[in-house]
């Protein structure tokens, strides 16, 4: 029977290929109509550590979110299979390397010794030795999987000398198996293949040439598995899709924006979108249509600072970066909103606090990009439930900045930025790029011009216009002025603009609600918990719970009457937050601006992101009993 | 121009005999001397006594945070090429907080000019040492004396890759002047050291001290500190940097080093970006009339290319 979806994990050694086999797979399957959606977990370190990409493979164009268990592992290494030791579904199949099969834990030397302590816990608990092939059996025997050895060393070995390759680049073919394998048992055609390894080998035709033969190897070896894991047929009728990062996402949405600015100092998850867009510095399609200034700055100080210049002299600009960039960021920032200079920051979390967890997922900044900078003053912060609202939201994030001249922090985070999706090309018609009161200046032009609340914006460099700005409070010219009547008016008119924002925001870009409206329970949250809150939803509506979902988009100024109005559908106690982090800071949020206290929350911050299984099991307890507190710790 | 169209009308809030305002005068003197536009003109400071100045200058002037000058200037720059900038500082502001960007503006060459106003202490905070003050000096405010060594403007400039570097005096205005002028004139990132006596707070590095120490670079006629081709930068830099170090009965001031054989970071990104110029950041259209972005679907499609897969029939 065909089945709606596959989950898989791919899993190695950083710097091994598991993100290109993650690539020539997924296009391979968006090729042929299926959705895909990748998280890719990773420790701080460039080669040898485990790595892995948890997958899932949809007939959705967009699968929402991740769960385990997966049908498919497909191992590079021996430290795979003693990771995901839990991870491998009833019936489910493993592909591994033969050459591994007497290897010993105790000898997996990248493996933190806390995690081989806890792994030998476990298999001793089972009564399993500690070596790849008892595994294998305990898992053949205890839960109907079907170990499928390759022995990966005769393949190379093979494909060696059919195209005479160097020993020392064999290993670079390891990917190659991977994505055989996965394709052989999900029956996906060669032409899906080759056409996938053209785009990610384009200009090397003899990789692409290589990787076929071993494509085939692969699959006279596993003949009798072909097509053993088949999928459903895509229920879309796109003809195109986009294969994207979060990254890349948001790298199209400013570029779509009029983004003409951008400068960043390397962080992790953050600089690949400044990458991204450096692509493109010199836009063009069919005419010029303008250059994109890339940055890479001495420091995020220099990063910030250098975007608002760029904005005064009325370039779209914004900078890009992730906790510890951000807090050097702070002071331009309050800056920015003492000078109202539209300005973008993207900010992608991951594990705090300091250089907590650099390349795992978090949800823990919320507060620091809502109140971050001394002082009073206007700004916005936004954030994106998945890639496809990532684009538009980053569109978006000008047009506030512009339209009411305050810094707009773009929240984000790692989940979101290194995760893959297939997702439809935005839909351009429905984009609409604001830049809100622009002046062109002349000889009496006062820039704080006290008869606004948003003063007419000239850029500097207009004609016969001259302007000042200053940090200090200043006078309707810029100039600094002590006068206590001026501080009042001029210090009232930049945070009324947090009134007017409130009022002119979009409903749709504060929050959406999904669900039933006839409800049981409330969840809320934001960011890219959302995909995995709606298929719980959905799940837990098939059991009799209707519950729906608040994604919460503008975080500040926080939306309190469309929240209240929403979560007055149902008692207090049937309110659920959920948030990647330790005290669901949403929840105070809601507290502090609307005074409804949230008792039952959800919180998950071991870096990994939530899985629908841990997810349904928790919402089934908290609202089937008095538990009010969850804290979810599945992943590898 | 008329002279007054350069100055504001506003009080200027230094101690009377300050050194800024010798600066000041130097400064408006060339702006009227070139007739700069005052809206394509930008000054950017930082924050300190010195860092006030923008507010008493009739162009565009933007008064950031302490330190951050360069950045902010950075951004109007590549933002809008056509723009003359100029960045005002103290030493504090320049070389303490800031000395990172100072480095990373020479790194880059990028067509900016830095004043620094060197009074040897931090002015506005009331008399703290400045990265400029040497070891063991003791001015009258220090409890103790400077426990920190100074660092060489000139030579951490040199270093550091400016392509004119100079130094002046505040009270000398005719020369600071011409100085300024050669400054803004050059084509790359240049810095000036300009001795700024302060009145209230530095009884070490007054007035008095500098008339008896102060000579010009250029009065000796065999120095000469234009690189003409690439190969004589070295001996030149070398030259410049050993003449900066001369600090104490005798003070030069003058251009120590001006290179104009190496490309500025406009020229670079200008290699890369064809349009640079005529299609700056500040200068190229985002949207169509109605909102609409310049990069339609069908743009979008030929831009993003590489991200679309045409999506062909299942195999099922
Ligand atoms: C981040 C930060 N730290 C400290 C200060 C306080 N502060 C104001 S002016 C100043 C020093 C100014 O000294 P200098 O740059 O030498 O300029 P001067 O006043 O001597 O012209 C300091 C430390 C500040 N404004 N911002
Ligand atoms: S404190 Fe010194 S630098 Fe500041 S204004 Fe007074 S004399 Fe000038």
């Amino acid at each position: 029977m065909a089945r709606e979806d596959v989950g898989i994990i791919l899993g190695g050694p950083q710097g091994a290929g598991v993100e290109t086999s993650m690539m020539v797979l997924t296009r391979a399957l968006a090729r042929r109509g299926f959705g895909v959606i990748a998280d890719r977990e990773y420790f701080s370190n460039i080669t040898g550590r485990h790595s892995y990409i948890h997958m899932l493979v949809s007939s959705r164009a967009i699968p929402r979110s991740l769960r385990y268990p997966v049908e498919i592992i497909a191992s590079m290494d021996a430290e795979t299979l003693f990771t995901h030791i839990d991870d491998v579904a009833n019936g489910g199949y493993i592909v591994y390397d033969s050459g591994v099969a007497s290897k010993r834990l105790e000898e997996i030397v990248s493996m933190e010794d806390i995690t081989r302590v806890r792994v030998l816990e476990k298999l001793k608990k089972n009564g399993v030795a500690s070596t790849v092939a008892s595994v294998l059996k305990f898992l053949e025997r205890d839960r109907d999987v079907k170990a499928i050895g390759l022995n990966f060393a005769d393949l190379l070995r093979r494909l060696m000398n059919r195209y005479r390759i160097e020993v020392s680049s064999l290993s670079r073919y390891v990917s190659g198996i991977i994505v055989s394998a996965v394709a052989v048992l999900l029956g996906l055609d060669v032409e899906a293949i080759k056409y996938s390894l053209s785009i990610q080998f384009s200009s090397r035709r003899n990789i692409v040439e290589q990787n076929l033969e071993l494509f085939k190897y692969v699959e006279e070896s596993l003949q009798s598995y072909r097509n053993s894991i088949a999928l459903e047929k895509p229920k879309h009728n796109f003809r195109k899709l986009m294969i994207v990062t979060g990254n890349d996402v948001v790298a199209m949405g400013k570029i779509v924006g009029g983004l003409r600015y951008q400068s960043y100092y390397p962080i992790t998850p953050a600089a690949d979108e400044s990458f991204a867009i450096e692509k493109y510095e010199h836009l063009r399609a069919e005419k010029d249509i303008g250059s994109i200034v890339v940055i890479q700055t001495e420091d995020e100080i220099s990063a910030i600072c250098s975007a608002i210049g760029a904005s005064l002299a009325g370039a779209r600009s914004a900078t890009v970066t992730s906790g510890p960039g951000f807090d050097l960021m702070v002071e331009g920032i309050s800056w920015a909103g003492a000078n109202e200079v539209p300005i973008v920051v993207t900010y992608y979390q991951r594990g705090g606090p300091s250089t907590g967890q650099p390349t795992r997922g978090s949800q823990s900044d919320l507060f620091n990009a809502i109140f971050a900078g001394h002082g009073e003053f206007a700004r916005v912060v936004i954030t994106s439930g998945d890639h496809v609202e990532a684009f538009y939201d980053s569109i978006e994030a000008f047009n506030i900045a512009e339209r009411f001249q305050v810094p707009v922090i773009h929240l984000l985070d790692k989940f979101l930025a290194n995760s893959i999706r297939t997702i439809p090309p935005p839909d351009l018609d429905s984009v609409k790029i604001v830049r809100g009161s622009i002046s062109s200046g002349g000889k009496e032009y006062k820039r704080f011009d006290l008869g606004y609340i948003v003063s007419p914006r000239a850029f500097i460099g207009v004609d016969d216009t001259v302007m000042w700005y200053s940090g200090d409070e200043h006078d309707e010219y810029g100039h600094i002025v002590e006068d206590p009547e001026n501080r009042v008016s001029m210090y009232s008119k930049r945070i009324k603009k947090l009134d007017l924002i409130a009022s002119e925001v979009s409903r749709d870009m504060k929050l959406q609600v999904y669900g039933d409206r006839d409800l049981d329970y409330i969840i809320i949250g934001w960011g890219s918990v959302k995909g995995v809150v709606l298929d719980a939803l959905e799940l837990l509506y098939r059991k009799g719970f209707r519950g729906c979902y608040i994604n919460v988009k503008l975080l500040w100024p926080f939306p309190s009457r469309e929240v209240v109005e929403v979560l007055s559908k149902t008692d207090r106690d049937r309110i659920i937050a959920i948030e990647h982090s330790y005290n669901v800071q949403i929840a105070d949020l809601v507290a502090l601006s609307t005074s409804i206290k949230i008792e039952k929350k959800i919180a998950k911050f071991t870096g990994r992101p939530i899985t629908l299984n841990e997810l349904v099991d928790a919402l089934q307890k908290l609202l089937t009993s008095e538990t009010t507190h969850v804290v979810l710790t599945y992943g590898a | 121009m008329e002279r007054r169209s350069y100055r504001t009308d506003l009080w200027i809030d230094w101690c009377p005999g300050c050194g800024n305002f010798g600066i000041l005068t130097a400064v408006v003197r060339v702006f009227e001397e070139l007739g700069l536009d005052p809206s394509k003109t930008v000054i950017v400071s930082g924050i300190g006594c010195s860092s006030k100045i923008p507010h008493f200058i009739n162009v565009n002037g933007v008064h950031t945070l302490h330190g951050r000058a360069i950045p902010f200037a950075m951004g109007i720059k590549l933002a809008n090429p056509e723009l003359i900038v100029i960045v005002h500082g103290g030493d504090g502001d320049l070389l303490g907080i800031g000395a990172g960007h100072f480095v990373a503006l020479g790194r880059r060459n990028i067509d900016v000019t830095v004043i620094l106003h060197n009074n040897g202490v931090y002015g506005l905070t009331k008399g703290q040492a400045s990265p400029t003050l040497p070891l063991n000096a003791k001015t009258k405010a220090l409890v103790k004396p400077n426990i920190q060594q100074a660092l060489n403007p000139i030579a951490l400039a040199l270093s550091s890759g400016y392509t004119f570097v100079a130094r002046g005096y505040a009270f000398d205005g005719e020369h600071l002047k011409n100085i300024v002028k050669k400054a803004i004139l050059h084509k790359g990132a240049a810095f000036i050291d300009v001795l700024q006596p302060c009145v209230t707070f530095n009884d070490i590095f007054t007035a008095e001290y500098y008339r008896k120490r102060i000579y010009r670079l250029e009065d000796n006629s065999s120095w000469n500190p234009i690189v003409e081709k690439p190969e004589d930068r070295t001996i030149k830099l070398l030259k410049a940097i050993e003449k900066s170090f001369e600090w104490g009965d005798r003070i030069p001031i003058g251009v120590f080093y001006q290179d104009t054989t190496v490309s500025t970071f406009e020229e670079r990104i200008l290699q890369r970006i064809k349009i640079y110029l005529e299609m700056s950041p500040a200068k190229s259209s985002i949207a169509e009339d109605g909102g609409r972005s310049v990069i339609d679907g069908k743009r979008f499609e030929e831009i993003f290319r590489d991200y679309i897969v045409d999506v062909e029939g299942t195999q099922q």
